[in-house]
Formats: structure tokens, sequence, C-alpha cells
């Protein structure tokens, strides 16, 4: 059914594929952003802040449907943002929702609310529990949605493992560069951790089905049968065939380097990033597959060669300006050393 | 014998510790639900509780803000909640807003014809126990405790006084120290010092405290809102009993324990009693400069006995306190972790 769609964040990374693929399912598409979406989106365009209400009442009016994809995301390290921008603007978000009387809201939320599990699959009934300020911020955020949900808004939550697909970069970028360049790649204790990733299209496919099915709900969304971070990495070094070798660092020793690192600006991850790269972390889909009907197409492997083929293909004009957090590559700072090693 | 709940009710405070939960209960029975907060950002959170709530941003010391609070709400109930507790560093403020700001809430209260007007006070005008199984009832002297108790008192006073010029139709509720929901950091470090056995102990904890559940007093505010023939008078709210200071810290490591949250570490550290002294003798000399140390003002509270009783309340209010500590500890702790908060 072709309904009015306001995709919050439409002009960010997954946002604009987002958009796009609403106006493919046949909706009309509004984007709110702070930014001015790509020259060839076909969407209504309202530019704003989620922190500015009045904004968003107007942005709100005759819209069925809020897709809220608006955050600070993890490598912006910036705490105050974190609130105001991702548990403030979710309440702003919620707030015009309602008022506006839209039918159904769906908030992207962030496997960051786990932290480092204690055990894995994690299923949708796994209480939330965070290590740093990003993965905090998001849960409050989920604790808004269902306050909101149980004043009778329509809001449901997807939550996404780490994202790949064409023109995602981020701080993948680092990893592709090294295998470009044909450097030794890193893996932490041995990369035996089972470490998930979701394609970008089928995370908007995951969205747009949650829109679709009414009372809210939580649908924990990543790529079917996680690999090991040896076993991905391995598949996109013997893919790109540039002499790059997995090597294995030890966990707690590299932990606390990136720690200090990080904490010191030199190397471009957030917490949440190195808490994460040697931990497994992946979600039990099958709440997704059989509400939503869901089917992931993309294979672990495929997406990784998909953004690496991306990057390889337009990396000689990434650092142009006005592109957000996750199409742009992260500077390396002091990593550039580690790909001298042997 | 009891009235009819208002269809207005005017919260002050309402982004704090006792207003985040009042609110929360009234939203979904009332049509409107006018609520005070300071900051901008506390606006859209408090009004997700539902389309009843409607914030008003602003200080209570700005008539403006107050103006607005207050437009067009006669026959509300007024729950006055606002109050600085833990000022940053200077005393100043217990006066400006705990005085100032009563005083400005009292004369828009009686401006807009207002109905009940629920003041919430605190244990501190009448200092500590003398022995710890004596307890504060109604008829108890003022006898304030520094800068915080002056305050409160002074604005007991305001209150009293409104009432018996006829302006308002006053009933001031006591309750002692808070635990419950929507706590504030304080109570985060609070928690997690004792759950490694870091919080001081001082003397041998049997000291007696009266504690209020926040939801016991969200039930306190709304029976002193209907309750009949109360006007005019003050009641201590808490829960129904006053535990040993030991008895608290061991529930409070009781609830982190049944929610899933390992304690380590010893009870709590011994302190001795004298060292509460000096701290108290030394938060006086503070506050007589105008200085507010928050830890020190803590450490010198430790010491005592401030306990009460909750007969009249329960008497003439119907109060009835339905939690006590360690399943309110639990709540307040089931609160924070599912909000990611670390203890």
């Amino acid at each position: 059914m072709a309904r009015t769609v306001l995709v919050t964040g439409g002009s960010g990374y997954f946002g604009t594929l987002l958009a796009e693929q609403a106006a493919a399912w046949g909706h009309d598409v509004r984007i709110f952003d702070l930014a001015r979406p790509g020259p060839d989106t076909t969407a209504e365009v309202v530019i704003g802040d989620v922190r500015d209400r009045t904004a968003l009442r107007s942005a709100c009016e005759g819209v069925d449907v809020v897709l809220h994809n608006v955050a600070q995301v993890p490598l912006a390290k910036d705490h105050d943002l974190f609130w105001s921008v991702n548990v403030v603007g979710t309440a702003n978000v919620l707030l015009a929702a309602r008022d506006a009387g839209v039918g159904k809201v769906v908030h992207t939320s962030s496997s960051a609310i786990f932290g480092i599990p204690e055990g894995n699959p994690i299923t949708e009934a796994t209480p939330g529990r965070p290590l740093e300020a990003y993965g905090q911020a998001k849960l409050e955020a989920e604790v808004l949605c269902h306050e909101a949900a149980a004043s009778g808004l329509d809001v449901s939550i997807v939550r996404p493992r780490t994202i790949l697909g064409h023109g995602r970069l981020g701080i993948m970028a680092v990893l592709f560069e090294f295998v470009a360049e044909g450097a030794p790649v890193f893996v932490l204790g041995g990369g035996t951790n089972r470490y998930q990733f979701v394609h970008a299209d089928d995370l908007a496919d995951a969205v747009l089905r949650a829109a679709d099915r009414p009372g809210p709900a939580t649908y924990n969304i990543g790529a079917d049968d996680p690999p090991t971070m040896r076993e991905t990495i391995s598949a996109l070094v013997d893919h790109a065939g540039t002499g790059s070798r997995v090597r294995s660092l030890p966990t707690g020793p590299a932990a606390a380097a990136m720690r200090a690192l990080a904490g010191a600006d030199l190397v471009p991850f957030a917490p949440y990033h190195w808490l994460l790269y040697g931990e497994s972390l992946w979600f039990d889909t099958t709440r997704a597959h059989d509400e939503l009907g869901w089917a992931p197409q993309h294979s672990h492997a495929s997406m990784l060669i998909e953004s690496y083929e991306w990057y390889l293909t337009h990396r000689s004009t990434l650092n142009e300006p006005g592109r957000s957090h996750h199409q742009s590559p992260v500077p390396l700072g002091l990593l550039r050393l580690l790909k001298r090693l042997p | 014998m009891s009235s009819d709940p208002a269809a207005t009710v005017v919260v002050t405070g309402a982004a704090g510790w006792l207003g985040q939960n009042l609110v929360r209960a009234l939203a979904p029975t009332r049509d409107r639900v006018r609520a005070l907060v300071q900051a901008p950002s506390e606006a859209p959170l408090l009004e997700l509780a539902g389309p009843s709530v409607e914030a008003v941003v602003g200080d209570v010391r700005d008539p403006d803000a107050v103006d607005r609070l207050f437009a067009d709400v006669a026959g509300a109930t007024v729950v006055h909640a606002a109050g600085v507790i833990h000022p940053d560093g200077r005393t100043r403020p217990f006066f400006d807003v705990n005085v100032g700001g009563t005083q400005m809430v009292l004369d828009r209260a009686r401006r807009a014809r207002a109905g009940r007007f629920v003041h919430i006070s605190s244990n501190s005008p009448f200092g500590a126990n003398a022995a710890p199984t004596d307890r504060f009832d109604e008829g108890s002297a003022p006898n304030p405790y520094l800068a915080y108790g002056r305050s409160k008192l002074d604005a007991e006073d305001l209150v009293r006084r409104g009432f018996g010029r006829g302006d308002i139709e006053a009933v001031i509720l006591r309750p002692p120290w808070f635990y419950g929901p929507f706590q504030p950091r304080r109570q985060d470090r609070f928690f997690s010092a004792l759950r490694r056995g870091r919080f001081p102990m001082v003397g041998d904890g049997r000291q007696q405290r009266s504690m209020v559940f926040t939801g016991n007093l969200v039930r306190a505010c709304l029976a002193a809102e209907v309750a009949d023939g109360v006007a005019g008078r003050a009641y201590w709210v808490a829960d129904a009993e006053p535990y040993e200071l030991r008895r608290i810290f061991a529930g409070v490591r009781e609830a982190l324990e049944a929610e899933g949250l390992a304690v380590s570490g010893p009870d709590a550290p011994r302190l001795p009693r004298r060292v509460a002294d000096l701290a108290a003798r030394a938060d006086a000399l503070l506050q007589g400069v105008d200085r507010y140390v928050q830890p020190v003002h803590v450490l010198g509270e430790l010491r005592d006995t401030i306990a009460c009783d909750i007969g009249r309340a329960r008497a003439e209010l119907g109060y009835e306190p339905e939690v006590s500590l360690v399943d309110g500890m639990r709540a307040s702790i089931m609160w924070c972790l599912e909000r990611g908060r670390r203890l």
C-alpha cells in the first residue's frame, strides 16, 4: 500500500538507501535531514534538525510512517551529542509523530546496546547492557520508544548489526586500505570471534517490512550464519589477491593500546569499535524471519567484497568534503604504523 | 471521606526525582498535567508520558515561566516539588529556590485560583532525633539542620501563612530520604559504592533512618490531593517503618544481588562516629561562608537518626505505603539497568 513515508536522516548513508528502497516500494518519500540528499533523489526534502521540535512538527504533517534514522554515530565521540541527538532527538521525533497522528514509527537502534554480550546469539529478549556512551544513548532511546508505545503510538524497533554495502566506509576504510596495499590485516585473539554484518539493502528491507506490520515490536537484524572474523577477513584477502595476510594480535594488549590511543585521538576508533572487534556479537534473527518474512540476500563474504570493490573504484575521490561519517573514510592516525609490520 | 481528583494538575520540579514519578502516575488519568522543567531538553522526555503532559520550560524563580505554568488552571491541584537539595558549591540557591521559588508558586497559585496545594517539604526543618528509638511526629518542634533545613522551614512557614490568609488550600508533606526510579546520578554512585563495599558505615550502623520509596510518596501526594479536612496541616510521609542504617546498606546489596549484580568487598568500611562529627562541624563552618560541599554534608548526616512516625498520614490522609526497602531498591536498580546505567 502506497503511503507517505518520512525518512529522518535520509541524507546519511543508510537513510539514502532506505529512502530509495521506500520509493521503489511505491511509497511517497519525504526526507528530513540536516544535509541535502544527493542530486538524484526524487524525494521531497525538509532540511532540519531533530533537536528542533518545530521543524519536526511540520515535517510530520500528512505522514503515515516515520522511519527514524537520525543518530550521532560512535565516530562522533561527542557525549553531549549522543544525548541531545540520539535521546532527546528521538523523543522529539516520537512526539511529533504522535501529535501528527502518524500510524507507524520504525526506530533504527543499534547492536551497541548489547556491549560485549555474555553469550550469543542475542535474541530480542536479551537485556541491553551497553559499555560506552553511544550504546547507552541508543538504549535510552529504545526506552523512550517503549514509553511512547505504552501511551498509544505504534513504534517498532529494528537493531542492525554492523552495516555493509556499496558506499559504506567509516572504519571499514581502515581494513580496505590495508588490504589494497597488501599490508598485513589484524584480527584479535586468533580471530575466532563470530562477528556479524548486515547488508544495507537487507536492512532497509527489514525496516520497510517492520513498517508494514501493525503493533509495536522489536527485531534484531543481521546476515545469516555469521562466520568467524578470521574467516570473513580471509575471504576478502583471498579475493583481493594483494598479498595481504591475516595476522593475530593478543586481545588484551591490543585493546589496552587502542583505549590509550583512541582516548588521545591518535587512532580513528570510538570505544564501541575497539571493544567489539575481537568479540563475538551475533543476532538470532528468527523473529524477523518468522514475523516479517524477511530473508537476507547477502552473505558475509559477498558484502565485504562488494564494499571493498566500491572502495577501490572510489578511492581517489573519497576525501571530498560533505560526506557523512559513514560515507567517508576515517583518517588512519597511528594505525599507519601497523602497515609497516612485516 | 475525600473529594474527586482534579482534572488538571500543576507540578513544579517535574523533571526531578519525585516529579518524574508523579507525572507518569498522573498522565494517564488526568486531562492536563502542567509540568515545570528547567532545561528545554527535559520537556520532550516528560511529554512522552502521554498527550496530557504539557511541559513548561523555565525556572521556578522566573515570574514569566511561573505565569505560563499557571495560565488557565483554575481549580487545578498543585504539587510543588521544585527544590534544591544538593546545590553546586554555594548555599545561596537553597534560599533563592526553596524559599523564593515557593513564594512565587504560592502567589501564582492564588491568582490562578488553584485548588489543593500539596507542598513537598522535608525532614530537614526538624534536624535529628536525640536517640535511635525517638520518632518525629507532627508535634515535633522545628530544629532546622543547616542551610537546607532553614530554607525548607522558611518555605513551610510561607505555605502556612498563605493558608492562614485563605490564599491557598495547602497540605504539607515531609518526606525523608528518597529512593526509587528516575534516580539522580548520585544515587547510582551510592549503589555502586555499596556494591563494592566502599561506602562508609558511620559508627555501629544502628542509627535509624526513615526512607521513602518514590512510588509511596506519589501515593501520598495523590492522597493529600483529595483528603477532606486536612488543609493547613503537615504530614510525615515515609515507608511503613524506619530502617537501621546497616539494614539499608545490607538491603541495597541484597537488591543488587537479586537483580543479578554480584556484590563484593565487606559490607562497608567502618568510620568512627567522631569522623562524622568532624564532617558535620566542617559542613556548618563551610555553609557559614556560603559553601556547600556535598560529600562533607552527606558524611556529617550519616551519624544521625532521622526517623518519623507516619501514623497521622495513615489516619487522616488514608496513606498506606505499599513498597518497602528491598522491593523498592530492586525497582530502582531495574530502572537503572533498563537504561544501561552501570552500577
